[in-house]
């Protein structure tokens, strides 16, 4: 069976910055796949362009067996990408219920359907008590979990997740990690960006490791950590190894 | 159409693109400094109009006299403004925009009412001022010389502008609190002040252009209406925020207005200036010289 | 949970109803033509404010310039009663119908523009509409079109001796507008256009095509607005550019929503029902002499209402609801 998302060769450059150069990587259906890196690497610039926030300079996305590349990031969504902002946008005027109702309504257009599934996406995220909350009423780590709510109401095949475990306290970080395992359960496919190794490294069944806009390493976690390659890259960053 | 009626048209509209670049400016630099649009702009220029009126009614002050007096006047006027509506205004939680807008709105609507009640919606002018009605031959070219003047004038203050925001410290304070207004609390620089003198600043401005306007212009309670759709149009062109690109804006709304004037009949004049705008933010949906 | 939002359309719909059902029964009590002619007026804004509002104040696509749909409502009608002798109701809807397919045409351009940018492209291209028709002679120019008089009947949409057929016509106007609203706030557009105008990028991502969602905003409020000005240049029975088309209307839309309460199902009508009796008692009263005491009441109102109350004053109410909603 082939992979779920596969990026061919992608390269980016933004005004002469190369931020992603000659990037293939692939995530199985059902996999946890945490891509991780150090500042800079281009994590969030390939996160975004499989989304479709913009095109690739170069190369190309396949989504679940088709070229998506040109698409853009609305129609992603319909064909089942799902994403989370690494800084949340909550839709700030709407309260938690009718935030995850805009997601719902990709899927049907019968309100009362819309409103079924984002109540049942709202319990599954824990935020059922919550509903009827303004979005900006919400305390930080309720706006991520309202994030992957809302994403998950799209119902997709794959969950873009952009650290939503990064700056949470512990427990937080338990809840939130807890969460993505019932995701991936529900058979949904993760990929995770996150900065700080090793919050996700036990989470994820794959780690690709980026930086300086390559793909590093790739591989299982406890592989990957000891890599002496990831170890020298993580180097200058001392934080993101031993936090 | 000989050549010699569209350089004389095209060189009448550089001098009223150089005066709408002076009217304009102020709104660009209040834009700049807080990202608020001030729609009694026009109100302020009428108001500038009238002082200057009224000095020359009262007290024989010609405009030329009269233009310092009235930039300071509008100098207190708007940070007074600043310190009453637009303070409370920018702290708006809902609808932050909508409330920014409408308020200023507002306060035009009050301006041009006390306009009527207090000055009457007569149509006032100037007649007998220094420049009024004289022509200056300039190499074959006849130049109406308030707009000579205006152009000038409007030339002089985009320079002492120029060196007011990179020479002196409240020109830098300024600058810094349109990069991050956050930061510069923290070294102690009041933005409240900086946000009032700028509102000042831009009333002393657009006070001038008045000033210099009220030699050539009838004055009425609406004169500002028809100035504030160019001056936004003026600013949208450079880029909001732009105090250069205020200028060169200012120059080619001028332009184009006189070209406009040489092809359609006059009623139209204003055509060319609306369309232009449309055209550019269409191409470039930032205006010529935006960058944000 | 799901019962509580149930009951609370329902509760809407039957306020509105209630509402609707007093206003048609006002003319009972108020036989004075002055003061019906200012309910006719309150009740046409309340419905021209709804159809901005579903622009500006849901989708957050501020207009200022929706005089332009305005005037060429009440230009298609006219003109094409007067040079064709087509009926009022033909015109309307192709006044509507022609509206809302030139808010999308304009709209595929502007809506790549963002905030200022967008507000003075919509004054603009008002204000050249409007120098257009001034310069327009078969429609009249300047001096706009005295629309024929022929009989009082509803098929011409003509009453001489009467308002009530102009004021219940209003009021139908009204409650459609009011109606499409509460229909849209729960469907698929009316939360697009809420995600649009609170964050386009997430709206995005999560499915929703966000220049779709704005050309549906603008086609409807064009196409309301339009039928309104249909109604209004039977209801004067004398246009002309800026007595139809002029920048004064497309604030006076906008004000009764931004009082109210903008992007709320209330909002309008509340605005217009507090603004518009004030604006002409006080031009009445105290404007009489031009000497511009309605405009400081009217400007007045705005900044103090701005400032003091930026959700509108729709909020007054709804702050005792949100708790038990909870």
């Amino acid at each position: 069976m082939t992979a779920l998302l596969e990026t061919r060769n992608i390269t980016q450059r933004f005004s002469g910055l190369v931020a992603n150069s000659d990037v293939s990587i692939s995530v199985g259906r059902g996999e946890i796949v945490g891509l991780i890196g150090p500042n800079g690497a281009g994590k969030s610039t390939l996160f975004n362009l499989i989304a479709g926030v913009f095109r690739p300079t170069e190369g190309s996305i396949w989504f679940d067996g088709e070229d998506v590349t040109a698409l853009p990031a609305a129609e992603r969504c319909q064909r089942g990408v799902g994403r989370t902002f690494q800084v949340v946008k909550s839709f700030e005027t709407m309260s938690v219920i009718d935030n995850v109702i805009v997601g719902a309504l990709v899927r049907t257009t019968v309100m009362r359907e819309a409103r079924r599934k984002a109540y049942e996406v709202l319990e599954f995220a824990g935020l059922a008590a919550r509903a009827h909350v303004l979005a900006s009423d919400l305390v930080p780590a309720e706006k991520r979990r309202l994030e992957v709510a809302r994403a998950l109401a799209t119902q997709p095949k794959l969950l873009l997740l952009d650290e939503v475990l990064t700056g949470l306290t512990p427990t937080e970080a338990q809840t939130g990690v807890e969460l993505v395992r019932r995701v991936r359960d529900t058979g949904i496919t993760v990929l995770m960006v996150e900065h700080v190794m090793e919050i996700v490294m036990p989470l994820v069944d794959r780690a690709i490791v980026l930086d300086l806009g390559k793909v590093l390493v790739q591989g299982k976690p406890a592989d990957v950590v000891r890599d002496p390659k990831v170890i020298t890259a993580y180097l200058g960053d001392r934080h993101a190894v031993g936090a | 159409m000989t050549a010699e009626t569209i350089i004389q048209s095209l060189a009448s509209g550089l001098l009223m693109g150089l005066l709408y670049g002076l009217i304009a400016v102020g709104l660009a630099l209040i834009f700049g400094l807080m990202d608020v649009v001030n729609f009694a702009h026009g109100e302020f220029l009428m108001i500038a109009m009238y002082a200057t009126f009224f000095l020359f009614a009262y007290f024989a002050l010609d405009p030329l006299l009269s233009a310092p007096l009235v930039a300071a006047a509008l100098f207190v006027f708007g940070a007074v403004i600043y310190l009453l509506i637009v303070r409370f205004a920018v702290r708006a939680k809902a609808n932050a925009g909508m409330v920014q807008i409408f308020s200023t709105f507002g306060l035009a609507i009050v301006m041009r009412g006390l306009a009527q009640f207090f000055f009457t919606p007569d149509y006032r002018s100037i007649n007998h001022s220094w420049l009024g009605g004289k022509t200056v031959s300039v190499a074959g070219i006849f130049l109406p010389e308030p707009q000579l003047v205006g152009a000038l004038v409007a030339i002089a203050a985009f320079v002492a502008l120029y060196f007011f925001i990179h020479r002196t410290d409240f020109g830098r304070a300024l600058e810094a609190t349109r990069e991050d207004a956050g930061a510069v609390a923290l070294v102690g620089i009041d933005k409240n002040r900086v946000f009032a003198l700028g509102w000042g600043l831009g009333g002393a401005l657009v006070g001038l252009a008045g000033a210099i306007m009220a030699i050539f212009f009838y004055i009425y309670p609406d004169v500002g209406a028809s100035f504030a759709l160019i001056a936004y149009v003026t600013v949208a062109l450079g880029g909001f925020g732009s105090v250069f690109g205020a200028f060169a804006g200012g120059i080619l709304v001028g332009l184009v207005e006189a070209t406009t004037a040489l092809l359609l009949p006059p009623s139209l004049k204003s055509v060319g200036i609306y369309a232009v705008y449309l055209l550019v933010v269409f191409i470039r949906p930032r205006g010529l010289f935006g960058s944000i | 949970m799901d019962k509580d939002f149930a009951s609370r359309r329902r509760r809407e719909l039957i306020v509105a109803a209630v509402l609707a059902l007093l206003a048609a029964l006002a003319p009972l009590f108020v036989k004075d033509v002055y003061v019906q002619n200012i309910m006719v007026l309150t009740l046409m804004y309340a419905a021209l404010s709804q159809s901005w509002n579903i622009l500006s104040g849901y989708c957050g696509q501020i207009s200022l310039g929706h005089a332009l749909y305005f005037g060429l409502g009440a230009y298609t009608t006219a003109l094409m009663f007067m040079k064709f002798g087509i009926l009022p109701w033909f015109g309307m809807l192709s006044g509507g119908v022609l509206s809302a397919l030139i808010a999308m045409a304009l709209g595929y351009p502007c809506f790549r523009l963002r905030g200022h940018y967008f507000v003075i492209a919509t004054i603009v291209i008002a204000e050249i509409a409007l120098l257009l028709f001034q310069n327009w002679d078969w429609a009249g120019a300047a001096l706009g079109i005295d629309i024929p008089i022929r009989r009082d009947s509803w098929l011409t949409f003509q009453f001489t001796r009467s308002k009530l057929p102009y004021f219940y016509f209003a009021l139908v106007l009204a409650a459609i507008a009011w109606f499409v609203t509460w229909w849209l706030e729960d469907s698929k557009w009316g939360y697009w256009w809420r995600a649009v105008k609170d964050n386009p990028e997430a709206a995005e991502s999560l499915g929703v095509v966000v220049f779709n969602s704005k050309m549906g905003a603008a086609a409807v409020s064009a196409f309301l607005t339009a039928i309104g000005g249909s109604f209004y240049a039977q209801f004067v029975s004398y246009i002309d550019p800026e007595s139809v088309m002029g920048f004064q209307f497309s604030l006076l839309m906008a004000l009764p929503a931004v009082l109210g309460g903008i992007g709320t199902l209330w909002g309008p009508l509340l605005g217009a029902v507090i603004l518009i009796p004030l604006t002409e008692l006080t031009r009445s009263y105290i404007g009489g002499s031009g000497r511009g005491v309605d405009l400081i009441v009217y400007g007045s109102l705005i900044v103090a209402i701005s400032l003091a109350r930026p959700q509108g004053l729709v909020s007054l109410f709804s702050r005792a609801k949100k708790v038990p909603a909870r």
